[in-house]
């Protein structure tokens, strides 16, 4: 009898301490996961957008410390001491270039997809996207990290180092073979995306409605700052058409693109060293595209075309959204899906393989995926400035 | 009919019946399976059946080419994995033997303890690997070693639940009367152990191994994902296919290949070794 009661007693003890291990583990888990998908960054910042108007206020209302060094400092500092922060997977060669700019090494640490590496101290220049990572560090979401002015970044645009991002491009097969389709769906989505700068506030509600992955205040946020790099070309001056393909950004894009992508392949480095800027994008599309005043083109190859996002529903790709909800491709003829990505997607690879007919991807992922042996065409180029700085805290560099 | 199989079974039989002809056979066919899947692949046969191309499924001669051009930097991102997944293992293997020891001596207390253990088994290798390289940022100021630190626990945790279930085994599944007879020469708890319960415990110890070798290859390659510090073969298949290089990808899938493959080799010459000697004594 003594003996059972032993027994049901350790059990129950065991049990108790499984539990507990379990449940603390859990939750551990649960948070470290959450914190390393970018969906949950902005969750977080979803949960915590509703006292956003509160944070410029406060923000402001502290003394700003501004930094006692220059960028060029900051980045040897940064370097030397191996705290420069990038994500990686073809997002690095902007960071790499400005490391070279200043005489640094070009390794980097590799940066999670939220901020904590740079609240910790561990990454003290740390890649952010101005519309996205950015806004989480400045700004006093419940959740966000709520440092206000006390942080400064350095602009790649300004810094002579800025690579082309978000373009639309498909297979230079497909474009080929689907010239209308492809003019068509290039006048809605330009539509799109000249209504979504014109209204952002909209465009970021139309988001949040399409099954955004972040809150309606984080997407109005991200809405006003990609209308910037949408509008606004590497040299600061208005654009003049949306999604022109600038030679000299598309040059200097291709340039550092040749200097900083590093391939093991050595068929794919000589067709690296040997692509030209003809070999990635195509501006008959979009010039034929704009010459219409009506948007139609004839007989559409193809009306019913599907889109490969780079990344969550958000207003990163507002334009298409919009021209989605607003009736432009429907206007145009085309029945538009848009697939969107996350995670470790390869829109190159989904649009090489036809499992999608138009992509959005950065413009060096593209040439590194042409260099693959891809044949992959940009027919527009909807960033037209780099939206990627480094941000630091004020403290770090005094 | 009788005599033709009467003939058959002299010719063809009679050497597969020769023990030596058999050994070579278990080795003989695996490999014409795969030079076999080897010609069908380089001959595009195999992008057919799997309805894929050249792109996504380069041929073996191309990746061939690229691991002899990238030999070095291959070999440099090889020996940091196999560190990792070595060092892990060891750790975790000893740490799980420890578990089960201590589980066969307070056998009420064990039962449960393993169960803890198998609920930490159950985590996946991807929220793991997050949680280690947060736990492990104030180990180093050098991201290279805290990183090394964070895939090593990785590796460890992911060890430890096999050693543990199958050690325990080992070690309290005796012989019949085993346990009687160390009791009736009045021998202690730790000479029982010693002497009965560890020698009992050794070939489960390989099974456990078989199992955690290539496990440990598999969450060493995963955790390079989320290292701070860039560097593995996993890493390198992640940023190649990434970036749209699937031949230089597979390059890499190949030398995590050949690393499971190698280590799973030295755990079968060293169990070979070990058992019969174990046998014998």
């Amino acid at each position: 009898m003594k003996n059972l009661k032993t027994k049901v007693l350790s059990t129950v003890c065991a049990v108790a301490v499984g539990c507990g291990i379990l449940s603390g583990c859990g939750t551990a888990v649960k948070e470290t996961t959450a914190a390393t998908t970018t969906a949950a960054v902005e969750t977080t910042v979803a949960a915590a957008v509703t006292t956003a108007a509160a944070a410029e206020t406060s923000a402001a209302a502290t003394a700003a410390p501004a930094a006692s060094l220059t960028n060029e400092e900051i980045v040897v500092k940064a370097a030397q001491e191996g705290k420069v922060g990038n994500w990686g997977l073809g997002n690095e060669y902007e960071i790499q270039a400005l490391l070279m700019k200043y005489g640094q090494p070009t390794t980097y640490l590799s940066q999670a997809f939220d901020m904590d590496g740079f609240d910790d101290d561990s990454i003290s220049l740390a890649s952010a996207m101005t519309y996205n990572e950015l806004g989480l560090v400045k700004n006093d979401y419940e959740g966000a990290y709520a440092y206000g002015d006390t942080v400064g970044f350095i602009d790649m645009n300004d810094e002579g180092v800025a690579m082309l991002e978000d373009n639309l491009f498909c297979n230079r097969e497909f474009a080929e073979s689907n010239p209308n389709t492809v003019k068509a769906f290039i006048y809605a989505s330009m539509k799109g995306w000249e209504y979504a700068c014109a209204n952002p506030e909209e465009a970021a509600e139309i988001v949040f409605n399409n099954g955004s992955s972040v809150s309606a205040e984080h997407q109005a946020y991200m809405a006003s700052e990609v209308k910037k790099l949408v509008e606004t070309d590497v040299n600061g001056n208005a654009v003049t058409q949306i999604g022109n393909m600038d030679e000299t950004a598309m040059q200097q894009t291709l340039d550092l693109a040749k200097q900083y992508i590093q391939l093991d392949d050595s068929v794919a480095k000589d067709n690296l060293a040997a692509l030209t800027i003809d070999d990635i994008r195509d501006t008959s599309y979009i010039t034929d595209a704009y010459a219409s005043a009506d948007g139609v083109f004839g007989d559409l190859e193809k009306t019913d075309v599907s889109i490969q996002l780079k990344w969550l529903p958000q207003a990163q790709f507002m334009g298409y959204y919009v021209a989605l909800d607003k009736g432009f491709y429907t206007d145009a003829g085309l029945t538009v899906t848009i697939v969107p990505g996350g995670g470790d997607i390869s829109e190159t690879t989904a649009v090489n393989s036809g499992t999608v007919d138009f992509g959005v991807t950065w413009v060096s992922n593209l040439i590194s995926a042409n260099a693959g042996g891809m044949k992959l065409l940009e027919v527009a180029q909807v960033y037209q400035r780099s939206g990627l700085v480094l941000v630091y805290k004020y403290d770090s560099f005094q | 009919m009788i005599p033709k199989r009467k003939r058959e079974k002299n010719v063809l039989a009679r050497v597969h019946e020769n023990s030596r002809v058999q050994a070579a056979e278990t080795f003989i066919f695996p490999v014409l399976f795969g030079v076999l899947v080897l010609i069908l692949w380089q001959n595009q046969i195999l992008h057919k059946i799997l309805h894929t191309d050249t792109f996504t499924l380069p041929l073996p001669g191309r990746i061939l080419m690229i691991m002899s051009d990238n030999a070095d930097k291959i070999l440099s991102n090889v020996g940091a994995t196999v560190a990792v997944a070595v060092i892990g293992l060891a750790a975790g293997s000893v740490f799980g033997y420890a578990i089960a020891i201590l589980a066969a001596l307070f056998r009420k207390w064990g039962a449960a303890g393993l169960g803890i253990v198998a609920a930490f088994n159950a985590i996946p290798i991807v929220a793991l690997a997050p949680v280690m390289t947060n736990w492990t940022k104030d180990v180093s100021s050098d991201a290279a070693m805290r990183s090394m630190v964070a895939k090593i626990l990785v590796v460890t945790i992911v060890s430890i639940a096999n050693m543990s279930f199958n050690a325990f085994r080992g070690l309290t599944e005796l012989k019949p009367f085993a346990e009687d007879l160390m009791s009736s020469y009045a021998a202690s708890k730790k000479e029982t152990l010693i002497k009965l319960r560890i020698p009992n415990s050794v070939p489960y110890i390989f099974t456990a191994l078989r199992v955690a070798v290539p496990s440990s290859v598999i969450s060493a390659l995963v955790s390079e994902y989320f290292a701070e510090y860039i560097v593995g073969v996993g890493r390198q298949i992640r940023e190649n296919i990434v970036l749209a290089q699937y031949a230089s990808a597979w390059a890499y899938i190949v030398a995590a290949c050949l690393i499971g493959i190698i280590m799973y080799g030295i755990l079968m010459i060293v169990e070979g070794i070990v058992l019969k000697k174990h046998v014998k004594a």
